[in-house]
């Protein structure tokens, strides 16, 4: 087997808008026959692109499961592709829209719908990674010096993510979006959003609601939105445009060469110009008019970075999702096919240095500090609480991994007796070795699922898919936050 | 585990560097070259003073062969204009690219690291397979008709027979009609079974288990050819039989192993019958990995009783 298509579905169900696509990626192998196997997505089609559909809602707060279901049925349908058919991708739920009431119900539904191994995930700073990435700024930063923001604005939030050298260094969320404001044709205020309200009383702004506004008094609005977006962005004055910060803050000030926006506003910014209310108002919110603010800014050329054309704009996160979540496992690994596939496994992460692991007794110390740390975070469970990620080791010589699958496995079952299935991830080409050593301790109590050359942090999750050709396992890292590590 | 190495290398050069001085300084030249030889062959000689130290398989966690600073191989080019760039094609390979020039000459540095690439190269082929390396996995040793190093280079052919005096031991002391016979094999690089066979073999032997695969009696050729495999399978009838035997050394490591595995060997096989992974070593194929994923190829093998381009993997 040389090569291999696998199907994926990406889904985003917007504040605004509901999206999906279905791509296929290939699978080739990167090695030569003369050394270990080890695949690789080499390429990534896009096979087809939804409409762009308002997101049903029942009232306000609310999403409306069978509208969806009945959008993506249709889709489904139109693109001519059956549920087995899929064997990966990724459901994302975006913006305001993850706040609604059922939308953790809503994700999970839709992931059960959508093909065997469609992972539900939801996150703002998931959502920036994954438009980053369909809009090209991942790509962007590995052909370029210094670094590449990508900003997704949407109809209730915009979520930027940093990139550099191909490696998401990090994401911010902001309440900037097309929706905050919504408008009657004639110009009526129908409806502010809460989130802005601090922002706009910092600065000195006024938006009447259920009174008309006047285009001179809206297009002032937007151009201060979008310029605080863009203070915050490219790191020129942080403490008012602050206020539009979703949860966690940069930590630090990242310098920026190059820009791009997606998103519903990103692709307004190539529209027609906004000279009224009428035009600024015919999606019955402000969108158009942000957009049009955010191509003059850019035309003035103010901030200090090189303004580029996003590959995609409105479908970007929807690309992201379904073309860029999936990644492949190292293909000698240690798996129980009959296992998978697991879905929603949260990480726990076992760094070891060069001291601890030439000193038996240290590496026991950190081994049993991790696993108590473990037992204090997931519940218990017969299934699997955590995967352990395991860094640091830089060369595993036999006698190392004898001493660490001694450990990683007694203690394993002396601390979570009732857990059927370890999983173990690996950094580096050693799943196989150290999988086998560890099931020859466990004799099948527990099971054990061992992976390598997946790359994951403390606080993402993990789903791993059925095993494509015996060995291929496509891997889902579900990163939920930048911020928040330790 | 490249950064380690070459960690490792940058320090030898540096130490080498040093002594030179301390050298040139104390006396003058004829210790110059001791100096060089002795520090050339020292990382080589470090698995075998291990290996004899511990011979029972005691805690051998410590053999983490450098300290543990952050390992960083760095270029020589003065002022890079883009040195993160420059720094990763250099995390991308082994080769020895960014190491400027003076004139139209390599540096001092590079000269003398390409040397030291070189010598142990050498060294390698003329160099002897550990016999505590051997007596830890209680391989007994069996020689071809190569007679000495020089002849073995000149004549192939006498690397792939067995003496008379190997055929009668492998008779006397192998089991017959083994499910799996595994042979080790000097080859072309000693250095390379003294590296690596402490973690391929027992990994091997980990993975037999695993498949419930039984192995037959082990032992070690010495002055071996890949096809030596083909008098082995007749003696010893083995269905499956897998080398592990040193590769030439090149200039990147000169610890590199290979595996070649066969379905039924006999004499007259063709090369494509045999299947093989190769490039095993620190900084190429994960030793441990390289051990377990030969024990799959094995047991495939004797699914579809098949091997080389005919095996399906």
């Amino acid at each position: 087997m040389d090569e291999q298509w696998i199907q994926s579905v990406g889904i985003d169900v917007g504040t605004s808008t509901t999206k999906m696509i279905v791509s296929r990626l290939r699978l080739g192998r990167m090695s030569s026959t003369f050394s270990l196997p080890r695949y690789q997505i080499v390429e990534r089609q896009l096979l087809y692109a939804s409409e762009v559909h308002s997101t049903p809602l029942i009232g306000f707060d609310e999403i409306d499961a069978d509208g969806i279901g009945a959008i993506l049925a249709a889709e489904y349908d139109k693109a001519q592709i059956s549920l087995s058919q899929i064997k990966s991708g990724a459901v994302i739920i975006t913006g305001e829209t993850a706040s609604k009431k059922n939308a953790q119900h809503i994700v999970h539904l839709l992931a059960e719908r959508s093909g065997d191994f469609v992972v539900a995930t939801a996150g703002a700073d998931l959502e920036g990674v994954l438009a980053g990435k369909g809009a090209g700024a991942e790509k962007r930063s590995q052909a370029m010096q210094g670094v590449i923001v990508n900003v997704d604005i949407g109809g209730g939030t915009a979520n930027a993510a940093y990139f550099q050298r191909g490696r998401a260094i990090a994401t911010v969320t902001f309440h900037v979006g097309g929706r905050l404001i919504r408008l009657s044709p004639q110009g009526v205020v129908q409806y502010v959003s809460p989130n802005i309200q601090q922002w706009l009383t910092a600065k000195g702004l006024r938006i009447p609601v259920g009174q008309e506004i006047g285009f001179a008094q809206l297009t002032e609005v937007a151009e201060q939105l979008g310029r605080s977006m863009l203070d915050y962005l490219t790191g020129k004055e942080r403490q008012v445009s602050g206020l539009l910060v979703v949860g966690p803050h940069l930590r630090d000030a990242i310098p920026v060469d190059e820009l791009t926006v997606s998103g519903g506003v990103g692709l307004l910014m190539s529209g027609p110009p906004v000279r009224n209310i009428a035009d600024a108002s015919r999606y019955g919110d402000f969108g158009p008019l942000l957009g049009y603010v955010l191509q003059q800014e850019r035309e003035k050329g103010t901030y200090p970075v090189q303004w580029l054309d996003p590959d995609q704009t409105v479908r970007a996160t929807v690309i992201g999702a379904g073309m860029q979540s999936t990644e492949i496992s190292g293909s000698t690994v240690h798996i129980k096919p009959e296992l998978l596939p697991i879905k929603n496994i949260p990480i726990l992460k076992l760094e070891l240095t060069e001291e601890q692991l030439a000193d038996a007794t240290r590496l026991r110390q950190e081994v049993a500090s991790i696993y108590q740390l473990g037992e204090r975070l997931f519940e218990k469970t017969t299934g699997i609480p955590f995967a352990l990620a395991i860094s640091g080791i830089g060369y595993c010589s036999y006698a190392l991994l004898q001493t660490l699958s001694q450990e990683l496995s007694e203690q394993y079952r002396a601390t979570f007796p009732e857990s059927q299935t370890m999983v173990v991830i690996c950094e580096t080409d050693m799943a196989k070795a150290l999988g086998q050593a560890l099931a020859l301790r466990c004799k099948g109590a527990p099971e054990i699922i061992c992976i390598d050359q997946v790359r994951v942090e403390y606080g993402d999750y993990i789903d791993l898919g059925e095993p494509i050709s015996g060995t291929i396992i496509p891997v889902v890292v579900k990163t939920l936050a930048f911020d928040e590590r330790p | 585990m490249e950064q380690q190495l070459d960690f490792l290398v940058d320090k030898v050069v540096a130490e080498l560097q040093k002594k030179l001085g301390e050298v040139s300084e104390q006396a003058p030249s004829p210790k110059t070259e001791t100096g060089l030889i002795q520090l050339r062959s020292e990382p080589k000689a470090e698995p075998v003073a291990n290996a004899t130290a511990a011979p029972t398989p005691a805690p051998v966690v410590n053999e983490q062969p450098a300290p543990s600073k952050e390992p960083e191989r760095t270029t020589h080019v003065p002022n890079p204009k883009y040195k993160e760039g420059l720094d990763e094609l250099l995390s991308s390979t082994p080769a020895r690219i960014g190491v400027w020039r003076t004139g139209v000459r390599p540096l001092t540095k590079t000269m003398l690291e390409l040397r030291r690439d070189h010598a142990a190269a050498v060294d390698a082929v003329y160099g002897e397979v550990s016999q505590a390396v051997l007596d830890q996995f209680s391989l007994f040793t069996v020689e071809t008709q190569y007679d000495n190093t020089e002849n073995y280079l000149k004549r192939p052919d006498m690397g792939r027979i067995l003496t008379e005096e190997g055929v009668r031991m492998l008779q006397e002391r192998c089991q017959k009609k083994p499910q799996v016979q595994i042979v080790v094999s000097d080859g072309l690089s000693a250095a390379a079974v003294d590296a690596n066979l402490k973690d391929v073999l027992p990994s091997l032997m980990d993975s037999l288990k695993s498949y419930g695969l039984t192995c037959g009696t082990p032992f070690f050729i010495k002055g071996g050819r890949v096809a030596s495999m083909d008098h082995v399978g007749e003696i010893l009838e083995p269905e499956v039989l897998v080398l592990l035997i040193g590769e030439r050394p090149g200039l990147v490591t000169a610890h590199s192993m290979s595996a070649y595995m066969c379905y039924r060997p006999r004499k007259g096989m063709v090369e494509s019958e045999r299947t093989v992974i190769s490039n095993i070593h620190r900084q190429g194929t994960s030793p441990v990995e390289a051990g377990a994923h030969i024990g799959t190829i094995l047991s495939k093998m004797l699914e579809q009783k098949a091997s080389g381009v005919k095996l399906v993997l």
